[in-house]
């Protein structure tokens, strides 16, 4: 999008803020990026393109990416919704959420590297003690432990919005085991067979190289003298929901995927057992939550890891990516602070912004919270997944001050935002297109490089109106095409 | 090299196929012996309904069409063709990085139909084609698993399961037909037929020995003929060489399930029709079964369930 552009809307969507829309500027007309797109689509009839989304339906349902949905008698399989339009996004706009995601994982990097050594950013007072040190994601086992190059969060997922005014803001950085990688390369697969002309004439930049750049990245992290490192993945198993990405994962990057129960722990070494005897693992992708990976140091009741996997990882036999207790920089209140932590760090602006967070915590922020809880998105510190938050304009006045009582019984727990209007983008509804919110979650891996996959997971809000794109509230999927300039053809 | 549950869970699919493919053959033969109103057919039910494990119900031979619905769409039922392909797929999700996205598929789409909430209704519209087409789904399974997933250790455990499974089906059948328990002859044509088709047999046995069908050409065909796949000895041959290959990938110390195996191979291959007649069918036939449950057992200490303290570095 050009600059002038940009300038006009932002000067157009005064007052009540219009979302921005993905295909369109606010005249109406197609944006360039979207010309071909938008082309193909007028010489379909709504019959043709039903029939499209049915091929993309079928497509999922057989390659069983799916989640099992429990009933009362029986329980019946269904896939997550997908839509077949695809986001597109511009070349240059790329190159600024790419440099800036990478300028923010290296500083949240150096931020776990910081609180699980020496805590200089805290005796400087940037962040507050307390805050870091008492989130219930702050692991104290991983004190003073080594991680190879510094990269505590190998896979990070971070979900960006953009504003009404055209540009993307970071809503939240998700360090621990985010999810969703799957979904992006299987819609691709999906909308090459949807699109297959427009895509060839798009020029869309590839993202098949994901597994290999992970599987580089987990290599990366083992020690140096072990010459040709285990890999494998551990999953809580097969009802988990994102069991498909496991295997998905494994599948693509040739290693195991083990679970807790295929693992012994001796001596301080990790062994996985396997059909001629145990076998040595050098490196964990683990796609268990902390609590879980080690009923001896975290939860014991916890039948997921494997009893001695932390204290193997500690004596430095086995790395676990991502490492323990990254949580606490992606903390929704730490997350105000991540501006000043970039800055602290690497004596930079943060490139991409951040939304203006209200931390209940301070006093004279819980007021302005409470006096105007009818604006704000309310959001629990601990909570993910679109639970425990209040979406202040879609609110009733009972949720408003169910939600008031609990702020002032524990603000700790609370943080607040504006509501922002989500961008909108073309959707396939029935048989006609409407405009849904959606987000945008790309993936960067962090090893002894980071990378930024050019592509990401986009999420729908398809409930008309809504801006909750998770999908245990009514969220579906689409692919995302990232386009090229012209000058780089590989990722 | 591979996880020791990965390895459980292939062998399992093999062998939950096998008996899905076995039960639907077994309707499908009795269903269309129950059109003619012989007397013969009655016994057919029986000798289907026993090699599936169902002791002599004699009610239930009566309504041949109600046991068959049941065998094929019972959820409740454990042994039922549709239990056993939902535990088939459900071996074969915990095991998705290892089989081909080909042979998931076909899998996947046999799932489907199965658990369609139509099943039944296209079960009662034409028994016939529907069996004859899951039939036809599960050969497809094969032919993908053979045609894409590499043929090393995990194609192997796959097949293993495949053929102790169905050893095992061809022996309870011929144990239903010739053991000691049988209380009649198979004196009917129809039921030598009929015989004959649930072990998918019938084709292959005219090509031997022409349409002079007689018992003991059949115990002989279905027992040690060579090259017909459903034939114990042939079972056994790929038991056994499935399993040397797979005990090849290991430093074995113990005397494995290849040793046994290559026994039961032996004892099949050298073995005579009129020796093992005048020692009696049915002795041979345990002696068979037994074997082949050693094999199983064998398979578990050696792969699966082995003790940890034996591979532990000191």
């Amino acid at each position: 999008m050009a600059k002038a552009d940009r300038e006009d809307e932002a000067a157009n969507a005064a007052a009540p803020a219009l979302p921005y829309d993905e295909m369109r500027s606010i005249d109406g007309t197609v944006r360039p990026h979207y010309a071909a797109l938008a082309a193909r689509i007028e010489t379909l009839s709504s019959e043709e393109l039903s029939e499209r989304q049915r091929t993309l339906e079928r497509f999922f349902l057989l390659q069983g990416i799916t989640f099992t949905v429990y009933g009362a008698e029986s329980s019946t399989e269904r896939i997550i919704p997908t839509d077949l339009l695809p986001r597109i996004i511009a070349a240059e706009e790329w190159k600024t959420i790419e440099t800036g995601l990478t300028q923010r994982l290296k500083a949240l990097n150096m931020f776990l590297a910081d609180i699980y050594s020496g805590q200089q950013i805290l005796m400087d007072g940037v962040v507050p003690r307390d805050l870091v040190l008492g989130a219930p994601s702050y692991q104290r086992e991983m004190q003073n432990l080594y991680v190879p190059h510094q990269a505590y969060a190998n896979v990070c997922g971070s979900d960006l919005i953009r504003q009404p005014d055209g540009a993307f803001a970071v809503l939240e950085d998700n360090l621990r085991v985010p999810s969703g990688v799957s979904y992006m390369l299987a819609n691709r697969e999906a909308s090459k067979r949807v699109f297959p002309g427009t895509f060839r004439g798009a020029g869309v930049r590839p993202i098949d190289r994901y597994p290999d750049l992970l599987l580089t990245t987990l290599k990366s992290m083992a020690a140096d003298w072990r010459p040709n490192p285990q890999v494998v993945v551990l999953t809580p198993g097969v009802y988990n929901s994102a069991y498909f990405e496991h295997a998905y994962l494994a599948r693509l990057m040739g290693v195991p995927l083990v679970e807790g129960r295929d693992l012994v722990v001796h001596d301080n070494m990790v062994y996985m057992r396997t059909t001629t005897g145990l076998r040595r693992i050098d490196v964990i992708y683990r796609r268990v939550d902390d609590d879980f990976i080690d009923p001896l140091t975290f939860r014991r009741d916890s039948g997921l890891g494997s009893a001695g996997l932390f204290n193997a990882y500690r004596a430095g036999n086995v790395v676990i990516c991502n490492a323990p207790g990254t949580g606490v920089a992606d903390d929704k209140a730490v997350y105000a602070y991540v501006p000043e932590i970039i800055k602290y760090y690497l004596g930079e602006d943060a490139i991409l912004p951040n939304i203006e967070t209200f931390l209940c915590r301070e006093p004279a922020q819980l007021s302005h919270v409470l006096a105007n809880l009818d604006k704000f998105v309310v959001k629990a510190v601990g909570a993910s997944g679109g639970y425990g938050m209040l979406v202040g304009p879609h609110s009733t006045k009972a949720q408003q001050d169910e939600f008031a009582a609990a702020l002032k019984a524990d603000p700790n727990n609370y943080i607040a935002q504006p509501t922002i209007q989500l961008s909108t983008g073309p959707c396939l509804i029935g048989n006609d297109i409407e405009s849904r919110h959606v987000d945008l979650r790309p993936f960067i891996l962090s090893g002894e490089k980071i990378v930024v996959t050019p592509g990401a997971l986009t999420r729908v809000a398809l409930r008309k109106g809504s801006l909750v794109v998770n999908s245990s509230q009514g969220g579906g999927s689409k692919d995302t095409w990232v386009l090229t300039d012209g000058k780089d053809l590989h990722p | 090299m591979m996880l020791a549950r990965v390895a459980d869970s292939l062998y399992w699919i093999g062998r939950y196929v096998e008996r899905a493919e076995h039960l639907c053959r077994l309707s499908d033969v009795m269903l269309t012996a129950t059109l003619d109103r012989t007397e013969s057919a009655s016994q057919i039910a029986r000798i289907a309904l026993a090699a599936v494990g169902d002791p002599e119900d004699t009610a239930k031979a009566r309504s041949p069409y109600d046991s068959a619905l049941a065998l094929v769409l019972d959820k409740e039922d454990p042994g039922s063709v549709a239990s056993s392909l939902a535990l088939a797929r459900e071996n074969a999700r915990q095991v998705r990085d290892q089989i081909t996205t080909e042979t998931w598929e076909r899998l996947n789409m046999i799932h489907f139909r199965m658990t369609d909430p139509h099943a039944a209704q296209s079960f009662a519209g034409g028994s016939q084609a529907f069996l004859h087409d899951t039939i036809a789904d599960l050969h497809l399974f094969k032919g993908a698993a053979d045609a894409t997933m590499s043929h090393g250790e995990g194609w192997r455990f796959l097949l293993l399961g495949v053929y102790l499974e169905r050893a095992q089906l061809i022996g309870a059948l011929l144990e239903v037909c010739f053991g000691e328990k049988s209380k009649r002859v198979l004196a009917d044509h129809a039921a030598q037929t009929s015989l004959l088709r649930m072990g998918c047999a019938l084709e292959p046995y005219l090509r031997v020995y022409t349409a002079d069908i007689r018992p003991d050409l059949i115990l002989e065909f279905l027992l040690l003929d060579e090259d017909f796949p459903r034939s114990m000895r042939f079972c056994t041959a790929r038991i056994e060489e499935h399993l040397t290959s797979i005990s090849r990938h290991g430093e074995s110390e113990s005397p494995g399930p290849d040793r046994l195996a290559g026994r039961l191979r032996a004892r099949l291959q050298y073995a005579d029709i009129e020796e093992v007649q005048a020692g009696g069918a049915s002795a041979f036939l345990t002696a068979i079964l037994d074997e082949c449950a050693a094999v199983h057992k064998a398979v578990y200490e050696a792969f699966v369930a082995y003790p940890l303290e034996q591979h532990l570095p000191a």
